[in-house]
């Protein structure tokens, strides 16, 4: 293996340089885990392209030598997607950060793979545009890793998620070909490859270009923060908004008993003995707003809300987003470790959802934060836990693993935008059949005949990686002395 | 049997399954015995697309007509697939709801064959296309597979995508089974304003005032004169004044925010020369279910092309294809969807047209529209012209792929064999 290891590093540098191969152990260290941390292993060696031809080169020679290959974009993938955990090569876009081109006329923008998500609309803003998609992690995830995982965030409640806003894409397929999928020009003949592109987790081809459409930025904006003693009561409200006939931008939700903690290092204003907090954005024209404002407030008191706050100006926004966008950090603070979960329910399931994870949380004698998108029914319960107490991760993924049966069971889903990865491809087939993972599974092959892209994650194509939710290379309990 | 005739092919046997697991069993059999078979919903999109190479079997969706679940609290429908367009926006009305979905013949048109040949409408500039309103679907595919993709909840990336090739796919990688949707809470109001220029002006100048913030229209047309006035609905507002050009606004809403955006339209087209007319509510129902029918087959000779461009491209477009379309004399009428850049033209040739000429013509307009990076596809054509036509013009770069796809999910290439791109 060190032979032809060295042999596939000297015919990568030959094409990238010194510069852009990483092969030493202290460099390759950073590539070991993503946003999860759960799972976690060494790649052989990172590669740092610049340019397509260069991706398309890396991938060629590496296939060449019968090593996976990990697309990774800002690592900030919450399943373990680009976490190379049967070895070999990452493929890491970091370099490829060009927006190349912002087109007001059309209202698209063209941006490399490896462009961060919140630079791309701090971009557009010079035009009186953004980039909807907004992921929490926007600051550091890339548009090729939201493209590749279908990110979502809070504003896709109203604008849709990532494959609503990506027209085209240039791909670099296992074969070491380009492939450019998607156009300008609306309905071209042909199926819709890049509609599987989008949320592909690089098992499909890499993401080199993407060109995604801008929204003009709405007149007015409006927040809401209505704070509540009781769950049920704030689930209602969700519900009565949409029944009302309102689609907000954004329905937030914090629930359980991490409030407190939040907003002890947070100060965003919600008491500490605060059941649930919902934060609520509205945009359109500003006759919309007036009406919508009002039935919002009145909807929020009928259902229970002990107070409702209301923001006008961008301060008075950023004040109540503060909890919101602080939540995640704040719970490090708490404990040390988090595992989170992304399962999606029926909106009208809500009650009985939040209910469940309470109980799930007291039998496992776990802290759970519920941090999530509301309006879209994707919770987001977040495990806290300190690894030094024994069998503790063992209880946090037994109890994760409750939650995302029960969302199944209600109708949804197990993952409404981290993606699969590694972490939940053992729960797929709680969702589908057989046959359903075998068209899923040809699919992939129609695209990867080697089998080397990602090979592990999504569906992999070996069982015995179907059956573990965690890295393989790594066993659990050697993680676990490795995490601490 | 003569409702199932394409170009003039009849098939040797027309079969209604009673569910979706004898639809799927029929499919297993046909992949056995080779026999092919052509999908058919409502029947009313059978003019896209080649003719079949081959037909043994027409095979119909008719009974699977059921609503599977609809929970209106989470603005989500599962139905069959050959449940009608009109009657599922009748289902969602009771509970103020709808798909932003406005596609010719959406009274006779099934919702799998509405999915299967992409249709699409004039709300897809404020709404999206059916693509964006998918959930999940529920196919048969061609050896009989039943499987599915997607999630009955509004968000959910578990598994690939897939049944996002079958949209558009004109049936040849499966059959729809089963249809879920994200619906929306019906606007307060709709409301439309009618501009009219008498003189030539820049089109794409004219379409971008009356998009420009605040004005945020859900559907936005420019028809020429020759189109205007093949609308029924219009000929109310039809006067003598030769029109260069014909642009219909279409806003949806809260009623206060519709009505600022429809007097600030008003200000911007008198701006800009034209004459305006406010649509009341019924009119406008009949002028957008009209331009939605605008792109179905009239049986009225004409060559019918849909266009497509990057929607900054229109001046060039309209630059390029005028001079082609003058050349050959024979009248236009055009109608473009603005901001989305499409547009479909319905090219009146003279009763027997020469069919070298028609060819040449296509192939002028394709290199035209090849030159903005657009292409043109003919959805219909007189009965004379259909086997001489390419259709669908080049193959898409990605042929390849999606040929290996088909020969995965359709391996004995029974369904609609020869009549789409790949
Ligand atoms: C604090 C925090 C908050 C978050 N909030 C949200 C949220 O609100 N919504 C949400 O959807 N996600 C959220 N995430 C998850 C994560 O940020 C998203 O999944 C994001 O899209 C990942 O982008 P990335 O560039 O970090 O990709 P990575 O983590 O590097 O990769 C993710 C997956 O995509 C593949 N991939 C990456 N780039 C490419 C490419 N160019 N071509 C092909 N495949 C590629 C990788 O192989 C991997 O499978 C959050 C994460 C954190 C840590």
């Amino acid at each position: 293996m060190p032979g032809s290891c060295s042999q596939l590093i000297a015919a990568l540098v030959e094409v990238l340089g010194e510069r852009g191969v990483l092969h030493r152990p202290e460099e390759l260290m950073l590539y070991e885990y993503d946003g999860s941390s759960l799972d976690q292993a060494l790649p052989q060696i990172v590669t740092v392209p610049a340019t397509t031809d260069e991706v398309a080169a890396v991938v060629r020679i590496t296939v060449a030598h019968g090593r996976p290959v990990v697309a990774r974009g800002a690592g900030t993938g919450l399943s373990g997607g680009s976490v190379a955990e049967s070895g070999g090569v990452v493929i890491s876009l970091a370099r490829m950060n060009t927006i190349i081109a912002i087109d007001p006329h059309n209202r698209t923008a063209v941006v490399q793979a490896g462009a961060v998500n919140l630079t791309l609309s701090e971009q557009a803003a010079d035009y009186g545009l953004h980039f909807a998609p907004d992921p929490s992690s926007q600051r550091s995830c890339t548009i090729g890793g939201n493209a590749a995982t279908n990110a979502g965030g809070p504003y896709c409640l109203k604008y849709g998620v990532m494959t609503n806003h990506v027209l085209a894409a240039t791909v670099v397929l296992s074969d070491g070909s380009i492939a450019h999928l998607g156009s300008l020009a609306p309905d071209e003949p042909g199926y819709d490859l890049l509609g599987v592109m989008v949320g592909n987790e690089g098992t499909l081809g890499i993401i080199t270009e993407v060109t995604v459409r801008l929204l003009p930025i709405s007149e007015d904006v409006q927040t809401f923060l209505a704070i509540y003693d009781d769950l049920d009561q704030a689930s209602a409200s969700v519900s009565a908004i949409i029944a009302a006939g309102i689609i907000p931008t954004a329905m937030e939700m914090l629930a359980g008993r991490g409030i407190a903690a939040v907003e002890e290092s947070v100060h965003a204003g919600y008491p500490a003995d605060a059941r649930a907090v919902l934060l609520i954005e509205i945009d359109g024209l500003r006759e919309e707003l007036k009406t919508w404002a009002r039935l919002i407030v009145e909807i929020c008191r009928r259902m229970g809300a002990r107070e409702v706050q209301v923001a006008n100006d961008p301060a008075q926004r950023a004040r109540l987003w503060a909890g919101r966008k602080g939540a995640l950090a704040a719970c490090a603070r708490i404990a040390p470790r988090y595992h989170i979960q992304d399962g999606v329910v029926p909106r009208s399931r809500l009650p009985e959802a939040l209910r469940f994870t309470e109980t799930v949380a007291d039998r496992y004698d776990l802290t759970i934060v519920n941090i999530f998108h509301a309006g879209d029914g994707n919770l987001h319960p977040l495990l806290l836990f300190d690894l030094r107490t024994p069998g503790i991760l063992e209880r946090a993924v037994a109890a994760s693993e409750e939650i995302l049966r029960m969302c199944v069971d209600v109708g949804g889903t197990i993952s409404g935008e981290h993606g699969i990865g590694i972490e939940k491809r053992a729960y797929l087939h709680w969702m589908f059949t057989a046959d359903d993972l075998a068209a899923f599974r040809q699919l992939r092959t129609v695209f990867d005949p080697t089998g080397l892209l990602n090979p592990t994650k999504l569906i992999p194509l070996h069982e015995s990686y179907a059956k573990t939710s965690f890295a393989q290379s790594v066993g659990q309990t050697t993680m676990l002395d490795r995490l601490m | 049997m003569s409702n199932y005739y394409i170009e003039g092919i009849a098939p040797q046997a027309v079969h209604t399954p009673r569910n979706a697991d004898e639809l799927a069993a029929m499919l297993q059999q046909a992949t056995a015995d080779g026999a092919s078979v052509v999908p058919w919903g409502g029947g009313t999109r059978q003019h896209l697309g080649n003719a079949p190479t081959r037909y043994n079997l027409a095979l119909r969706t008719a009974h699977l007509n059921r609503t599977i679940e609809y929970h209106p609290e989470d603005l989500v429908i599962t139905v069959e697939a050959g449940v009608r367009l009109d009657d599922l926006q009748d289902r969602l009305a009771q509970n103020g709801q709808w798909l932003p979905w406005a596609p010719p013949s959406a009274s006779a048109a099934s919702i799998g064959g509405l999915l299967a040949s992409g249709a699409s409408g004039p709300l897809r500039l404020g709404y999206g296309i059916p693509r964006d309103w998918v959930l999940a679907l529920r196919v048969a595919l061609g050896d009989g597979r039943i499987v599915k993709s997607g999630a009955r909840v509004v968000k959910n990336v578990a598994g690939y995508d897939s049944h996002k090739l079958h949209i558009g796919a004109l049936g040849t990688l499966g059959v729809i089974l089963e249809a879920t949707f994200k619906t929306l809470p019906l606007p307060e109001c709709k409301h439309s304003v009618l501009t009219a220029y008498s003189k030539p002006l820049n089109i794409l100048q004219a379409l971008e005032q009356l998009r420009a913030a605040p004005l945020n229209p859900v559907s936005l047309v420019a028809l020429n004169r020759t189109t205007a006035e093949r609308l029924p609905s219009l000929q109310g507002f039809m006067h003598d004044q030769p029109d260069h050009l014909i642009i219909v606004a279409r806003f949806a809403g809260v009623s206060a925010a519709v009505n600022r955006q429809i007097r600030e339209a008003v200000i911007r087209g008198i701006d800009a020369g034209a004459s305006c007319v406010d649509l009341d509510e019924h009119n406008e129902a009949l002028f957008w279910r009209d331009i939605a029918n605008f792109s179905a087959p009239l049986d009225d000779g004409a060559l019918m092309l849909r266009l497509g461009a990057p929607s900054s491209q229109l001046l060039d477009q309209s630059r390029l294809l005028e001079p082609i379309m003058r050349n050959y004399g024979w009248p236009v009428a055009r109608m473009v969807y603005a901001g989305v850049g499409l547009s479909f033209v319905r090219w009146y040739l003279p009763a027997d047209p020469d069919p070298d000429e028609a060819t040449a013509a296509l192939a002028e307009v394709r290199s035209a529209m090849a030159a903005i990076k657009g292409y043109a596809v003919v959805e219909d054509a007189p009965a004379a012209l259909r086997r001489t036509l390419d259709i669908w013009g080049p193959p898409p770069s990605a042929a390849s792929l999606m040929r290996s796809l088909k020969a995965q999910w359709d391996p004995a290439g029974i369904l609609n064999p020869g009549r789409y791109v790949v």
